[in-house]
């Protein structure tokens, strides 16, 4: 008899942690939210935030500033520049000439969203999309930027956005993770990415992301030791369930249940995860949609459709990052690559959910953690090209639940260097994020150190132009 | 920005006044006016007096603490519950005092003898031990935020391990409390400084540090001092004082003002950036000399005195210079500022050659910065190591550098370079490594120069020889170089003995490795408050000197250093040192404080329930600043060895223990639920000390991060060092232990007062399947076997359950795991079983 396998969560609990109370029930990982219910009917219900690691470039992509390729190589106006701090890679440079496109822009869909020959799968699905194209950040640095956008601070320590997710919402499949963090492994690895992208801070630990590793064991010590049967774990389980009870008789702890509950959870992870990751039922469509590379665990493509997978099943928030943007020289080449490897994976997600009709209730953002700078960083030449970092514009796209598609938010200048209209701030962007899930953000908090914290710290306001 | 900073104003006084009210609530009517007074209890003198226990109470206390607890017991109607069955005390007392569970031997002589004096003298026992000061090390390594590694970007190694050794060192000899904070905060300071003691300071430097190409060198500095600060608060005084880096804190008397002060402290003469390109250790450091090393370097600096006396005696300066160039480029150089001209078979000098450069220049204008020549890779100031002639603020720069600030010499010109025409200049160095043996003339003739730094500890290594530029710097942008020509200097027998002589002092000296520690800053800007603590944004009309915040206790007229500072907290008058102290002891015995928030005694902390008991501990520790001794009282005492089990009713009154009404329960940390597995399993290396070890993990976990550039992934320890005290696991902040991450060990990217202690299905896994622990699993099964062969399943059963949980089964405890001796396919492999299940339960989970 499998006496895991085949309970519902809910009768599992009954079963097994009767008298449980209310806080260890919140100590279970697929557990309810902190929230009863959301602040207002959510769009969403769940996220995938597909991570474009190292700050892509907005003019190869999705802003098109024409005037760059008229003035090639004239020098960036100091009145644009304005105080704007550089790092220290280019701050120095005598020369800031402007570096215009390689790339082609062409108009898509009836929405005539401008997107980049570089991309030509998302191209076709541009009303789908809202692109904001004035996003900007506080920090200049990979480092303290990703961790500004992953958890709404540059300081280490506080919670991811998933985490917050998790913590709000809870999950609606009791055997995974509510939170789940995918890396390419076909990324050029150039900037490193940190446990901390998706930590929990302060929140308890089971919101913390939960990486899935490509191949049979996606999860760190999912597999039993060699030598160690099903059959031998769940006699494992039924000793410690026993264990436990003998415990809790001179204890009355309710720790002591939320850990056997705990332990039996695990177990069903060990069919669960391996289940979720195994592509192997996908048909040949899938594939055809994906590409073959999705075959190739652990890809950009592959990850992507693990993420429908994961998805589908309840997870609330997939979080996929994909290295290599981070094109200081030889942009041209860096960034087609970078498109190549992403394109027809992400574009795939969008139309796999939106046949799925998850598409509906599933929020999904495409973008990195800055942009790059208009003038050139080192050596222009005719056909090559670098760009520093630029924290003051730059586009991401939001797709799905409740989302204004096929609309452009925002404008920049005709430098590609300062927000003309519409600015909209990373904690803007989790307001509006949490918002869609249904959830006010400065009333989802976490008592910390004497304080009520919030993804979005003291400011964010709701984007109410990107939302339908 | 501004719009969020009066959010936060309005957020801030909205919770305060929720706090004030609610603590004011909560207190009893004679505290009225404590409770009105802007500051509160954490901030008034502790005061010790001792309850006058009821007659029939008083047979039950060994301790003061226990006369605290009896009291607040009696008065709620409560009464202490019975002491611990032996056995478990025994192993709450071992797994307190050091981390890892008593022996089975230890169990059965116990258990022979469970009297008092069998108690008092492990106690003792245990206490002297050298894991017991492990053990006690692993708290403050969270507090240090101690790691291996930088903890930014590229997050390459750093080496700290030796300031790990000072910790557990201090900790074994029971290093009075009053010298251990004075080491830390200001060994560098003491009129009685050693290597020692300037290791301890290291305490200061080990939070993560950036190498990101391009980041701005001054937001770092301030961040580092950040971090500093905020290290202070929580660990010597128990509070969280990083929001006042941005505005005012209104829950708390500490104003933004307080914050700025303070971080004028730990202001030093450092980058702001970790050097990766050179390699080196972040300015300031020092060496780890040995006592024999310090001898061998004291000779061979008597050697190069000998050779100076020498070559003073010998010919006049001037008469010791080289005619004839050893290198030149004679055309005219026009420079656009991003071009640069490297000149060919320039000699390598080291500092300890005396050489000199000639060159004429045209200075278009007083620019703030330019590169006119230098020998080193890269642009960052970290790594500017070699020789170089710059520009700065228009005057004429001439440098030698091993690490830009911290470790190099330069001199400047008083006045600007003249511009619009050309001007000769010789740049020359005598060797010496002292500013004062670098000259500079212009046009032939000596100008005014002031020293900007005079403090090379470390080689200037030459990489290049490039003029007009620099890769990522601001060349030299319309400027023009001519008829540049090198020299090397050392040209007579005298002058050729004493480079011989400093380069073998050198090639000593920088073998030996270095530590980053705090030193004086001898060329300290002036700190200004900082407008929403933003680096780049001072307010000049707020100067802020070093001071503390007086809400606390004001700084009175001790010296403004930090040796004032380690006075300041010593002083009796100071109201919160000595209670976190305390306090911290009290969490490891009972796994809370008697504040809960360690880093909240601030007034959101809330008053704690035993405020009492927790000042005449602080008194008592001030009066005898002995770690040690404080906890052997804690230990001792009958509160500590009452049975941690209770009625539903008492656990649902008293969830969280407050009134003490029964022992001690809690989660164990992670270092010592794995600790405790290889102890039992007799696995556990007993090697202390020394570099961090890398026990089995995951493979690719590095690697696939990208973390550690070059794609190197972690290569685990074979053999013993695999299994040494997880204190001593390397910890790479960006990728940390995964296993240990998951068991709620923090990352150390910060610092820790208190930690999560959570349950997770992720943890289930971990016992169940993480190497590390199934490897004990087995090995415990197997010694087992081995010890007992022809043994009855039962008794080897009860036999595993002894080792590893430190105490006999329960008859239906053994009933439980009995049916495993069934699943296993063989004797081994169903104990084997038996022990991952141990590890996974309450049994050994859990400190009861």
């Amino acid at each position: 008899m499998n006496p895991f396998l085949d309970s519902t969560r809910r009768a599992f609990l009954g079963h097994s942690a009767g008298g449980l109370g209310a806080l260890a029930l919140n100590d279970l990982a697929g557990g309810d939210g902190v929230l009863q219910k959301p602040h207002f009917a959510p769009r969403a219900k769940r996220v995938v935030y597909l991570f474009q690691a190292g700050g892509p470039s907005p003019f190869e992509t999705l802003d098109p500033k024409p005037m760059l390729r008229e003035r090639h190589g004239e020098q960036l106006p100091a009145s644009v520049r304005g105080g704007q701090r550089l790092t220290g890679m280019s701050g120095h440079q005598t020369n800031l000439p402007l570096a215009g496109a390689f790339t082609r822009f062409a108009r898509h869909g009836q929405s005539g969203l401008e997107v980049s020959e570089l991309l030509p799968y998302t191209a076709r699905l541009a009303d789908r999309l809202c692109v904001i194209r004035t996003m900007h950040t506080e920090a200049i640095n990979h480092d303290p930027a990703i961790t500004f956008f992953c958890s709404g601070s540059q300081i280490s320590g506080r919670p991811s956005m998933g985490a917050w997710a998790s913590y709000g919402l809870g999950s609606d499949n009791a055997d995974l993770p509510a939170f789940v963090v995918l890396v390419s492994k076909d990324a050029r690895r150039d900037q490193p990415l940190y446990q901390r992208l998706w930590g929990t801070g302060f929140l308890p630990g089971e919101h913390h992301g939960v990486q899935f590793r490509p191949g049979k064991a996606p999860v760190l010590f999912l597999d039993n030791p060699e030598g160690v049967s099903d059959d031998q774990r769940r006699a494992q389980l039924r000793a410690l369930r026993e264990l436990h009870r003998e415990q809790f008789r001179t204890e009355h702890d309710a720790a002591i249940q939320a850990r056997t509950a705990q332990a039996e959870l695990a177990f069903r992870m060990q069919a669960s995860v391996p289940e979720v990751a195994d592509l192997g039922s996908e048909p040949d469509s899938t594939f055809a949609l994906y590409g073959e590379g999705a075959r190739d665990s652990g890809t950009y493509a592959s990850n992507c459709l693990l993420a429908r997978r994961l998805l589908e099943r309840g997870v609330r928030f997939v979080q996929l990052f994909h290295q290599g943007w981070d094109q200081h020289g030889n942009l041209p080449k860096g960034i087609t690559q970078q498109c190549a490897q992403t394109d027809r994976g992400t574009a795939a997600l969008l139309l796999d959910l939106e046949n799925r009709g998850l598409l509906d209730d599933t929020l999904v953002v495409w973008g990195g953690e800055f942009g790059r700078t208009s003038y050139c960083q080192g050596r222009l030449t005719k056909s090559n090209y670098g760009r520093d970092h630029h924290p003051r514009c730059f586009p991401i796209w939001l797709a799905g639940a409740g989302v204004n598609a096929g609309h452009v938010h925002g404008k920049t200048d005709d430098f590609g260097y300062n927000i003309a209209e519409g600015a909209v701030h990373v904690h803007d962007l989790h307001a509006t994020m949490l918002h869609l899930l249904g959830i006010d953000h400065e009333r989802l908090t976490f008592r910390f150190q004497g304080r009520d914290f919030r993804l979005t710290d003291v400011a964010g306001r709701v984007v109410r132009d990107v939302i339908a | 920005m501004t719009l969020s900073d009066w959010a936060a104003g309005i957020r801030c006084v909205a919770a305060a006044v929720a706090v004030a009210g609610a603590v004011a609530a909560a207190l009893p009517a004679q505290s009225e006016e404590a409770a009105s007074d802007p500051r509160n209890w954490g901030y008034e003198r502790a005061q010790k007096s001792v309850p006058v226990v009821p007659g029939d109470k008083a047979s039950w206390c060994r301790d003061d603490i226990d006369r605290f607890v009896v009291t607040g017991l009696h008065a709620a109607g409560l009464s202490p519950s019975p002491v611990a069955d032996p056995a478990v005390l025994l192993r709450r007392l071992h797994l307190v005092l050091t981390g890892l569970p008593p022996g089975p031997e230890a169990v059965r002589e116990f258990l022979a003898d469970p009297s008092d004096a069998t108690y008092d003298r492990i106690v003792d026992e245990l206490l002297r031990s050298r894991a017991a000061a492990e053990h006690l090390a692993s708290d403050w390594l969270d507090l240090a935020r101690f790691a291996d590694t930088y903890g930014y970007q590229a997050d390459f190694e750093c080496r700290t391990w030796p300031w790990r050794d000072w910790l557990i060192r201090s900790l074994h000899e029971n290093k009075p409390w009053d010298r251990f904070v004075r080491e830390i905060v200001a060994g560098d300071l003491l009129p009685d400084a050693t290597i020692e003691s300037r290791t301890a300071t290291a305490f200061w430097r080990l939070h993560r540090q950036t190498n990101e190409g391009g980041s701005i060198e001054e937001e770092w500095r301030h961040e580092y001092i950040a971090d500093r600060v905020d290290t202070f608060g929580a660990t010597f005084l128990g509070l969280t004082v990083g929001c006042a880096r941005c505005h005012d804190h209104k829950s708390d008397p500490i104003s933004q003002r307080d914050y700025y002060a303070l971080g004028s402290f730990f202001a030093i003469d450092e980058s702001g950036l970790a050097p990766y390109s050179t390699g080196g250790v972040p300015q300031p450091a020092i060496r780890l000399m040995s006592t024999e090393q310090r001898a061998e370097a004291a000779e061979l600096r008597a050697a190069v005195a000998t050779a100076q006396r020498a070559f003073d005696a010998a010919l006049p300066d001037a008469a010791q210079r080289a005619i004839e160039p050893v290198a030149e480029r004679l055309p005219e150089l026009r420079c656009d500022g991003d071009r640069r001209t490297r000149v060919k078979d320039v000699p390598g000098f080291t500092r300890a050659d005396p050489f000199r450069l000639e060159l004429e220049l045209w200075n278009p204008t007083e620019s703030e910065r330019a590169v006119v020549l230098h020998t080193s890779r890269y642009t960052l100031d970290a790594d500017t190591q070699g020789y170089q002639i710059l520009t700065r603020d228009g005057r004429l720069c001439w440098e030698i550098v091993h690490h830009w600030p911290g470790s190099a010499i330069a001199v400047r010109t008083k006045a600007p370079l003249p511009t619009g025409r050309w001007v000769r200049i010789v740049a020359s160095y005598d060797g010496s490594s002292r500013a004062a043996g670098l000259g500079l003339t212009l046009d032939g003739a000596e100008v005014a120069i002031e020293v900007v730094r005079d403090h090379l500890q470390g080689p200037a290594t030459v990489r290049t020889f490039e003029l007009g530029g620099r890769d990522r710097d601001r060349g030299f942008a319309g400027g023009r170089i001519r008829n540049v020509r090198v020299f090397d200097d050392c040209v007579t027998a005298a002058s050729q003995k004493l480079r011989d002589a400093r380069r073998a002092l050198h090639a000593f000296v920088e073998r030996i490795p270095e530590l980053m520690v705090m030193a004086p800053h001898r060329h300290s800007p002036a700190r200004y408050l900082l407008r929403r603590g933003a680096y780049d944004d001072p307010d000049p009309a707020q100067p802020v000197p070093a001071d503390v915040p007086a809400s606390v206790l004001s700084f009175g007229e001790r010296s403004r250093d930090r040796l004032g500072l380690a006075d300041w907290l010593l002083a009796p008058e100071n109201p919160l040192t000595a209670r976190v102290a305390v306090n911290r002891l009290w969490r490891l015995a009972f796994g809370r404080g008697l504040v809960a928030a360690a880093d909240n005694f601030g007034t959101l902390g809330g008053r704690p329930r035993q405020l009492a008991l927790l000042d005449a501990l602080a008194v008592d520790f001030q009066n005898t600043p002995d770690m040690r001794a404080m906890l052997r009282r804690i230990v001792q005492s009958s509160t500590f060895r009452q049975a941690s089990t209770c009625s539903p009713e008492l656990r649902e009154r008293d969830p969280d223990n407050e009134l003490l009404a029964r022992g001690p329960s809690f989660r164990l940390t992670a270092e010592v639920l794995r600790d405790s597995a290889l102890a039992a399993s007799g696995l556990l290396s007993d090697r202390s000390f020394g570099p961090s070890s890398k026990p089995w993990q995951p493979p690719g976990i590095w690697r696939d991060a990208g973390v550690g550039w070059g794609g190197a992934d972690y290569k685990p320890d074979q053999g013993a060092d695999a299994h040494r005290r997880s204190l001593y696991t390397y910890r790479k902040r960006t990728a940390p232990p995964p296993d240990m991450n998951v068991l709620d060990a923090p990352s150390r990217e910060v610092c820790i007062a208190a930690r999560q202690s959570t349950a997770t299905p992720l943890q289930a896994l971990v016992f169940f399947n993480d190497p590390v622990f199934t490897e004990c699993a087995a090995a415990a099964a197997e010694s087992v076997v081995g010890a007992m062969p022809g043994s009855d399943g039962s008794v080897r059963l009860r036999e595993l359950f002894l080792r590893l949980a430190g105490r006999l089964p329960q008859p239906a405890e053994l009933r439980a795991l009995m049916p495993l001796l069934q699943a296993g396919s063989d004797d081994c492999h169903a104990l084997t079983l038996a022990a991952s299940t141990l590890m996974a339960s309450d049994v050994m989970v859990m400190l009861r």
